[in-house]
C-alpha cells in the first residue's frame, strides 16, 4: 500500500468499487439547494448518465448542460466553487454523502458503483449558504489574520538568502505548509459551528488549519520572531484551549497534514508561553 | 476626497503568482492596492504548477553554468521569438528570486547540509530547478498569499475575492486613451460597480478554457484578457498555445502530470516491434498490462531520437513526439492517443519522497499507483505563451551585433548585474499599448517566445510582479497622464461604463428561456468551440483545416448572438458569468485561429504541417492582433522584435535523426 | 470572502472570561486531574474493599467470609477517614469547589461544540461525545451520590434510609436496594450508580488522555497512541475498582452488612466514634 492511500478504511473500501462500476450507468444526483442566503434549502435530484472515471465535478457540468429534474422540471444549473480540479486549490469542498471532501476527487465509481444509486451533494454546513453547494469561507481566511501566518520579512528587495534548514524540518514544514485553506478540518470539527455575525469571528474557535499554520510559522527562522503573538491569539478566547480533542480534522484532511500533533505542539508552546509571560510581567 | 498621493490607487486583477508578487511589491511602497479575483487569491491556478522554478545558483556556477546561459537557454527553448532583452533582466533576476522566497519561507527542498536541493528540468542540461515537494506552484503561491494578507490586516491591500473584471474604464489621456478603472462585478450580489485606480494591473493567467479541457483551472478562461482586447489593447502571439506532453485524460479536465516526473528519470515509451531494419512497427499486444512487455519489445523514442537530452526535450519536442507515434503511426498504448511515462524503475521510496504529490494526483484520478505501474498520458494544452502585448524599457547591455548561441562552459559575455536587460522601473515595462494597463504573468505575451521553458512559468510571473510593479510604483507617482488621478476625474467617466456593462448583462438575461437547444445553449457553445480549438489549433495546424476552424468560429459567434440563458437569477448567478466568458473567449479563440493562419511556418508551440520549417526572414516577429469592434473580428499584422543579443540558430536539441517522421500533413482531428 | 470589515478585528472589551480565558479553560483541565481525579482513584480503591476486604484483614475474622469481611474492612476505611484524616471538612469543601467550577465550566465549554457522529462515526469523535454524556450524567450522578451519601436528603433515597458512616455499608446497600431487600426503585437507582460510576471513570480516563494533549505532553501520533494505552490500562482498572465496589455493596445484604458493622464498632473504632445523626454525621464522600 502506498503512503498516499486513504487513512479512512471506508474510503479504502469504495476504491473496491472501480474496478465493477459499469460505464453509463445511471446515478441520481441529489442536491441541496438553497437560492440565497436566509432563503429555504430545497433538494433537487437529477439523473446523470456516469461514464467511466467521472467525478462529481464532471457530473454537474453534465447537469448544467440541460438541468431537468428526475421529475421533469426544467430547473437552473447548480451553482458550485471549483477551481484547480487536481485537489490542490480547496474550492470544491462540499458534503459528499454525509461527509466533508473535495468533489473534483470524488469519483462516482467509488460512491454509486451500481445503476440507480444516488449520491447527496449538500454545501458545507459551517459556513453560510450563497448559493446551493457555494458557501462563504471568509472566516478562514480571517483565522490566519488572527495568527498572523505570514513570515515578518523585511520587504522584497534583494537581501541574501533566508536561513538553511534541515531536511528533516523542511518535511515537516512541507506538510504543514501544503494546507490548502478547503475547510475539511472545521466542516468535521465539532467545536467549530456556524458565526454568521462577524464580530465573533475573532473569539470563537479557530479551528485546526489555523493553529496548524501557527505552527509553521512558528518554525521558521524568521517566522519565529512573531511567535509570542501567535501564541497570545492562541491562548485567548477561541484559540487551542477551545479543541475539543475529537480529532476529526486530522481523519477528514485530504492533504493528511498531522493537525491533531500541531494542536498538541501549540498546546505546549502556550503552556511555555503564559508561564513564562507570567514571571516576566 | 482630496487629490494627493494617497489617493492614488492600483488595482491588481488576479491573485495568481504576478498579481500577488506586484500586489506586494507596490503596497510595501505604500501605495494602496485593490486585488480583485475570480477566486479567493489563495485557490489562484498557480496552485496548480508542480515541477519548480529556474535559477542559476552556486552549484550550477561551478559546474560553468550563468544567468546568462539560463537567459540562453530560455531564449532557445522559445525558438527566437521572444523580445530578448526582457528576458536577459528575468535570468539575471532569478537566483535573487529564489533567495526572496527563501526567506518569506517556502519549503525548498533540502540537500543534507541544509542548502537549497535542485533537479533537472526540460530545456537544460544542469541542475537549476528549484522545487518544494510536488507542489512548488502551491508552496510559492501561499507566501506570496501570506505576504498580501499582512498587507491586507495593515489596511493596505484590500481585496475583492469573488468579484469579477468586466470592463476597463478608459478616458482621455495627453494623446491617447487611458484607463483611469475598472468596472467590476461582484459574482455573489451581481452588483455591478466601477472602481478608480491610476493603473490597472492584468495578472489573469491564461486561456487554456478556449480549449475546453485542458491543464488549468476553471477560471482560466482568458476572459479578462478578451475583454481588454475588445477594449483596444492589443494581444501578441496568440497561436503560441503550449501542449505539455504529458497530462492525464480526464472527463473534467486533463490533469498535468509534471515535467519532473521526466527529470527525476521518468521514460516515455510504447510497446513496439523492432523490424529488422531498425525501425519499429505497432506491438500486437500493446493494450496487455505493461509489465509483460519484454524490454526489447519497448520503444523509448524520446531517448533514440535525442540522445543528449532523452526524455528531458523541451515540451512541444516531446508533445509532437507523442503526437507521432500515437496519431501517425498508430503505436499509442492499446492503440489509442497515450503513451506510458515510466518511473518503476526508481526506487519507491525516492519517488514518494520528491514526487509524492504529482504521483498521489495520478493514484487519486486514475486508481494505479505509478511506482509499480506506468502512467499513461498524452499531450493537453497547458500555457499560452502569447497574451496581452506589452512593450519596455531595454537596460544598458547593447551589443553591437547579436552573439552566437552560448556554448556551455564557455565565458558568458556578461555579469548578471541588475539593468542589463531592462531599465529597472521604467514606467513602461510591460504596459500595453493602453496608458495604464499592464500585463504580468502569463497574461502578458513576453518572455516565452514561441515555447515556454519548463519551471520558466513561476519564475516570468514573480520576476513581473516584482520588477515592473516597480515601474507601476513609478508611474502612479510621476507619470501620470496630466498628473491627474482617477479619484480627481467626474463620476459621469465611471458611470459611462457601468451602464454600458449593465446594458450587456440586461441583454443576456432577457434572453433567459429553459430546456433551449444545444443550437443556443451557452455550455453547448462553449464545448463546441473548445473542441473545435482543440482539434485545429493544438498539436499540428495546417492551412485548410485552420480556415475551416475560423469559418466555425463565425457560426459559433451567430450562435452566440441568438442564445438563451438557463438560469435568470438575480443573486449568484454563474451561468450568466460563465456564458459572457464564452462571449469573450470566442474572441481570443479566433485571435489563436487567424495567428496560427497567418504564421506560415513552424516555430516552438507552432507546428504547421505545410509550413514545416522555421522562416526567421518572415516570421521572426511578433504576431499582433487587433480587435475591431465596428466587425466584432480580429485582424493580424507582424511586429519586429528585439533580437538584439542572440542570433538566431537551428533548434533541435541535438536531434540524431533529422529526417525521421515528422508529423504528416492530415490535419489533427484526434482530442489533445 | 473580500474584505473583513474592520469590526471583525476590533472587539468590545472582552469580558471575563475572555480575558482569562487561558486561565479558566486550564483550571477546568487542572481540576479535572487534581483534586477531582486524584480523589476518584483514591475512593474508588477504597470502595473496591467492599469486593476485597477480607484480603486486607490477614486472616483476621475468617468467620465473615468473603462478604463480611469486605464489609468490615469497609467500614474500617471508613472510620480512618472520619477519624483520622486532618481538616476533612475543609479538604471536602475544596473538593466541592473543584467539582462545582469543573462541572459548571465543563457544561459551559460542551455547551460550545456540536456532536457530529451521526456524520463522523470516528472513533476519537465517539469519545469526543461520551466525554460531554459522561460529563452531563456525572454531574447528575455526583449531586445525588454527595447529597443523599453526605448531606443526608434521604428524601432522595427510596425508602428514605439516612446514611450512618458507622454503618456505611449496610445503610449503602440499603439505599442501592431500596429498602433490606430490592424494590424496583432499588433497582433503578443500582442502575443509576451502574451507569454513573461507568460514566465518570471514561470520563476521568480520556480526560486524562486529552489532558496530556492539551498541555503539550504528547505531541506525536505514537505519543498519544502510547498514552492512550496508559489511560485505556487505568481506566480498565479504575473500571474493575468502580464494579467490584458496586457489585461488593449490592451482593452484601443489609442485615449481614449490620452484623460486620456491629463487630468493628464494637471493637477498636467504637471508643471514638460519636452518636450518629443522620444529618451532622462526617462522613464518606
Amino acid at each position: 500500500m502506498s503512503t498516499h492511500t486513504p487513512v479512512d478504511p471506508a474510503a479504502i473500501a469504495r476504491m473496491a468499487n472501480r474496478k465493477t462500476a459499469k460505464a453509463g450507468r445511471t446515478v441520481i444526483f441529489r442536491i441541496k439547494r438553497c437560492d440565497g442566503p436566509g432563503k429555504p434549502s430545497y433538494w433537487q435530484d437529477f439523473k446523470v448518465q456516469v461514464p467511466k472515471n467521472a467525478n462529481v465535478i464532471s457530473c454537474l457540468q453534465q447537469i448544467a448542460l440541460s438541468p431537468v429534474t428526475t421529475g421533469g422540471q426544467p430547473s437552473t444549473p447548480v451553482v458550485w466553487e471549483s477551481g484547480c480540479l487536481e485537489e490542490v486549490c480547496g474550492s470544491c469542498t462540499m458534503v459528499i454523502n454525509g461527509s466533508v471532501r473535495q468533489s473534483c476527487s470524488c469519483l462516482i465509481d467509488d460512491y454509486a458503483p451500481s445503476e440507480g444509486d444516488t449520491l447527496t451533494l449538500e454545501p458545507m454546513s459551517k459556513f453560510p449558504v450563497v448559493r446551493d453547494l457555494w458557501v462563504d469561507r471568509a472566516r478562514l481566511f480571517n483565522n490566519l489574520k488572527r495568527v498572523k501566518a505570514w513570515v515578518p520579512i523585511d520587504g522584497t528587495y534583494a537581501s541574501g538568502s533566508g536561513p538553511k534548514e534541515s531536511p528533516e524540518d523542511q518535511e515537516t514544514r512541507y506538510v504543514l505548509s501544503t494546507c490548502m485553506s478547503c475547510g475539511c478540518c472545521l466542516e468535521a470539527c465539532p467545536q467549530f459551528n456556524v458565526e454568521a455575525d462577524e464580530s465573533k469571528w475573532n473569539t470563537d474557535f479557530i479551528g485546526a488549519h489555523a493553529i496548524s499554520q501557527a505552527r509553521l510559522f512558528n518554525m521558521h527562522e524568521t517566522g519565529k520572531r512573531l511567535a509570542a503573538e501567535r501564541l497570545e491569539a492562541l491562548s485567548g478566547a477561541g484559540g487551542v484551549s477551545d479543541c475539543g480533542n475529537a480529532q476529526n480534522c486530522v481523519k477528514v484532511c485530504p492533504k493528511r497534514i498531522p493537525l491533531t500533533e500541531s494542536i498538541a505542539a501549540m498546546g505546549r508552546a502556550v503552556v511555555f508561553h503564559k508561564v513564562k509571560q507570567f514571571f516576566n510581567r | 476626497m482630496a487629490s494627493g498621493s494617497t489617493d492614488k490607487r492600483v488595482i491588481v486583477i488576479g491573485g495568481g503568482l504576478a498579481g500577488l508578487a506586484a500586489t506586494v511589491r507596490i503596497a510595501e511602497a505604500g501605495i494602496p492596492v485593490d486585488l480583485f479575483s475570480l477566486v479567493p487569491v489563495k485557490r489562484s491556478h498557480s496552485v496548480c504548477a508542480q515541477g519548480g522554478i529556474n535559477a542559476c545558483n552556486e552549484v550550477s556556477r561551478q559546474q560553468g553554468y550563468s544567468e546568462y546561459e539560463h537567459f540562453d537557454e530560455t531564449i532557445y527553448g522559445g525558438d527566437f521569438l521572444a523580445d530578448q532583452h526582457p528576458v536577459l533582466e528575468m535570468a539575471n533576476w532569478a537566483p535573487r528570486i529564489i533567495d526572496l522566497l527563501d526567506r518569506m519561507g517556502v519549503p525548498f527542498n533540502r540537500t543534507a547540509e541544509g542548502n537549497r536541493d535542485l533537479r533537472l528540468f526540460g530545456g537544460s542540461l544542469f541542475k537549476r530547478t528549484h522545487f518544494a515537494g510536488a507542489t512548488t506552484g502551491q508552496q510559492l503561491i501561499y507566501a506570496l498569499d501570506e505576504q498580501v494578507r499582512r498587507y491586507e490586516s495593515e489596511g493596505l491591500v484590500r481585496k475583492y475575492e469573488f468579484w469579477e473584471f468586466l470592463w476597463p474604464v478608459l478616458t482621455d489621456g495627453e494623446s491617447a486613451k487611458r484607463c483611469a478603472g475598472i468596472v467590476a462585478q461582484d459574482m455573489r450580489t451581481m452588483q455591478i460597480r466601477s472602481f478608480r485606480s491610476d493603473a490597472v494591473i492584468m495578472a489573469t493567467g491564461g486561456c487554456g478554457l478556449v480549449f475546453g479541457k485542458s491543464t488549468n483551472s476553471v477560471m482560466c478562461t482568458g476572459a479578462a484578457a478578451a475583454r481588454c482586447f475588445k477594449a483596444g489593447v492589443f494581444y501578441g502571439n496568440p497561436e503560441m498555445i503550449q501542449v505539455h506532453p504529458t497530462a492525464i485524460p480526464g472527463a473534467d479536465k486533463l490533469r498535468l502530470m509534471s515535467e519532473s516526473a521526466r527529470g527525476e528519470g521518468g521514460r516515455v515509451w510504447v510497446p513496439a516491434i523492432k523490424n529488422t531494419d531498425g525501425s519499429w512497427g505497432p506491438h500486437p499486444r500493446s493494450g496487455d498490462d505493461p509489465k509483460t512487455i519484454p524490454t526489447s519489445e519497448r520503444y523509448y523514442f524520446l531517448e533514440e531520437k535525442y540522445p543528449a537530452y532523452g526524455n528531458i526535450v523541451p515540451r512541444d519536442i516531446a508533445t509532437r513526439e507523442i503526437f507521432d507515434i500515437c496519431v501517425n503511426h498508430g503505436m499509442g498504448v492499446a492503440k489509442g492517443n497515450q503513451v506510458y511515462l515510466d518511473l518503476t524503475h526508481r526506487d519507491p521510496e525516492y519517488l514518494t519522497r520528491k514526487l509524492e504529490g504529482i504521483l498521489e494526483i495520478y493514484e487519486k484520478f486514475v486508481g494505479d499507483d505509478p511506482r509499480f505501474t506506468p502512467m499513461r498520458i498524452f499531450p493537453g494544452v497547458h500555457y499560452s505563451m502569447g497574451g496581452l502585448y506589452t512593450v519596455f524599457t531595454k537596460g544598458r547591455y547593447e551589443p553591437a551585433n547579436p552573439l552566437a548561441k552560448h556554448k556551455s562552459g564557455s565565458r558568458p559575455p556578461l555579469g548578471s548585474e541588475i539593468g542589463l536587460g531592462m531599465q529597472p522601473g521604467a514606467m513602461n515595462n510591460m504596459m500595453t499599448n493602453i496608458e495604464g494597463i499592464y500585463a504580468f504573468g502569463e497574461v502578458n505575451f513576453a518572455y516565452h517566445g514561441a515555447n515556454r521553458l519548463g519551471a520558466n512559468a513561476l519564475l516570468s510571473c514573480i520576476f513581473d510582479g516584482l520588477f515592473c510593479g516597480v515601474s507601476v510604483t513609478n508611474y502612479i507617482r510621476d507619470g501620470l497622464p496630466g498628473k491627474k488621478p482617477a479619484s480627481g476625474l467626474p463620476g459621469s467617466v465611471f458611470d459611462e461604463f457601468v451602464n454600458q456593462e449593465e446594458a450587456k448583462q440586461a441583454k443576456l438575461l432577457s434572453t433567459v428561456k429553459s430546456g433551449a437547444s444545444a443550437e443556443t445553449n451557452p455550455y453547448a457553445i462553449g464545448k463546441e468551440l473548445g473542441d473545435e480549438m482543440t482539434a485545429a489549433c493544438t498539436v499540428v495546424r495546417e492551412a485548410g483545416r485552420l480556415q475551416q476552424c475560423i469559418a466555425n468560429i463565425e457560426s459559433l459567434k451567430g450562435r452566440f448572438a441568438r442564445l438563451n440563458l438557463s438560469d435568470s437569477a438575480a443573486w449568484t448567478n454563474q451561468s450568466l458569468s460563465y456564458t459572457r466568458a464564452v462571449g469573450d473567449m470566442l474572441s481570443l479563440a479566433e485571435a489563436v485561429a487567424k495567428g496560427s493562419l497567418a504564421r506560415r511556418e513552424s516555430r516552438g508551440a507552432h507546428y504547421r504541417s505545410d509550413f514545416q520549417q522555421r522562416n526567421d526572414a518572415e516570421f521572426m516577429k511578433t504576431t499582433l492582433t487587433k480587435y475591431d469592434p465596428a466587425s466584432n473580428s480580429v485582424s493580424v499584422e507582424f511586429v519586429s522584435i528585439d533580437a538584439d543579443l542572440i542570433a538566431p540558430a537551428v533548434r533541435n536539441y541535438g536531434k540524431k535523426d533529422d529526417s525521421s517522421p515528422k508529423a504528416a500533413a492530415k490535419p489533427a482531428l484526434s482530442g489533445v | 470572502m473580500t474584505t473583513v470589515p474592520a469590526s471583525a478585528a476590533t472587539a468590545a472589551a472582552p469580558g471575563f472570561l475572555e480575558k482569562h480565558h487561558f486561565l479558566l479553560r486550564r483550571l477546568h483541565s487542572l481540576t479535572g486531574i487534581v483534586p477531582i481525579g486524584v480523589f476518584l482513584v483514591a475512593h474508588l480503591v477504597t470502595n473496591s474493599s467492599l469486593a476485597w476486604g477480607k484480603f486486607g484483614l490477614r486472616g483476621e475474622h475468617a468467620e465473615l467470609g468473603l462478604q463480611g469481611g469486605g464489609a468490615y474492612y469497609f467500614q474500617k476505611e471508613v472510620a480512618w477517614i472520619n477519624n483520622e484524616v486532618p481538616h476533612l471538612l475543609l479538604i471536602e469543601i475544596t473538593l466541592w469547589a473543584a467539582i462545582a467550577f469543573h462541572s459548571i465550566f465543563g457544561v459551559y465549554y460542551a455547551l460550545q461544540g456540536k456532536n457530529n457522529i451521526a456524520r463522523y462515526s470516528y472513533q476519537g469523535n465517539k469519545r469526543y461525545a461520551l466525554q460531554r454524556i459522561s460529563g452531563y450524567f456525572g454531574i447528575l450522578f455526583i449531586f445525588y451520590h454527595i447529597a443523599t451519601l453526605r448531606w443526608g436528603w434521604s428524601f432522595l433515597v427510596p425508602g428514605g434510609t439516612a446514611w450512618d458512616h458507622k454503618f456505611a455499608v449496610s445503610t449503602l446497600a440499603t439505599a442501592l436496594r431500596g429498602g433490606e431487600s430490592f424494590t424496583a426503585a432499588g433497582v433503578a437507582v443500582s442502575i443509576f450508580y451502574f451507569l454513573g460510576i461507568s460514566l465518570l471513570v471514561f470520563h476521568f480516563a480520556n480526560g486524562i488522555w486529552t489532558a496530556a494533549i492539551t498541555w503539550g505532553l504528547t505531541i506525536s501520533r505514537q505519543a498519544q497512541e502510547r498514552w492512550g494505552y496508559v489511560c485505556a490500562a487505568l481506566g480498565a482498572g479504575l473500571m474493575l475498582a468502580a464494579w467490584s465496589a458496586l457489585i461488593g455493596a449490592l451482593a452484601i445484604s443489609p442485615a449481614d452488612a449490620r452484623k460486620s458493622e456491629e463487630l468493628f464498632n464494637k471493637g477498636k473504632g467504637a471508643a471514638i466514634v460519636a452518636p450518629a445523626g443522620p444529618n451532622t454525621a462526617p462522613n464518606i464522600r
